[in-house]
């Protein structure tokens, strides 16, 4: 059976600099449409981007800029 | 020692109404009566909320740089929990403010700078469509994400 393509959405050499808990737009695009945040496998970035993604999307949540679940 | 914060604050959307400086004097007093030199402060926007918050459908948010020493913000923060007009606030350690900041935030303090009028809590809500996307849950999705990160303060 061949493998399911996965299509990575962030950068996957991490030079986007632009991962702030007020650009909801942007922390959009690594959530599923019920809400919960994409892997690095999805999202292609680094662990350590992946951690200050995971902190801007639940800072978000925090002040209700993006839903916890939708 | 003091050490450059930026806050978020959502201010219920009675108190804009009745007087937007009002509201915004209502942040600002709070960070200077704790010792806060305020760099800027200004009315990020008002939006309906992600969830309510309180019986709020909408809210107004309120973004400020400012230098406190750090000792001075546990009394500070719980001055924000005790407040019924304040509805939820984000504070962070931050390096630097960003460069535009001072500038927006002194166009507000113009005499001839108003703020519409919030709309009503019960305007309809215009759902976005959501797009069909084939999401394997078991592995595409971020196992933290189900950890309950509620501090809120770096």
């Amino acid at each position: 059976m061949a493998k399911k393509e996965r299509t990575v959405i962030g950068s996957t050499n991490c030079d986007d600099p632009i991962i702030d808990y007020k650009n909801i737009e942007y922390l959009e695009k690594f959530l599923t449409p019920q809400g919960q945040i994409l892997s690095r496998r999805r999202t292609g970035f680094c662990a350590q981007c992946q951690k200050q993604l995971k902190k801007a999307i639940k800072n978000a949540r925090h002040v209700a800029l993006l839903p916890f679940t939708k | 020692m003091t050490q450059l914060y930026e806050a978020m604050v959502l201010v219920s959307n009675q108190v804009v109404r009745e007087d937007w400086r009002k509201a915004k004097a209502l942040v600002g007093d709070t960070l200077v009566k704790h010792g806060a030199n305020v760099k800027a402060l200004r009315r990020y926007e008002e939006r309906r909320l992600a969830y309510p918050i309180a019986g709020n459908q909408r809210a107004t948010y309120y973004l400020s740089y400012f230098e406190m020493p750090g000792e001075n913000m546990p009394a500070f923060k719980r001055d924000f929990d005790l407040s019924e007009q304040v509805l939820r606030y984000l504070v962070q350690a931050v390096e630097v403010m960003p460069e535009d900041e001072p500038a927006k935030a002194a166009l507000e303090d113009g005499t001839d700078y108003t703020v519409p009028e919030p709309p009503a809590d019960d305007e309809p809500v215009i759902e976005e469509g959501v797009t069909e996307e084939e999401v394997d849950e078991d592995s595409d999705v971020d196992s933290d994400d189900e950890d309950s990160d509620e501090g809120k303060e770096d």
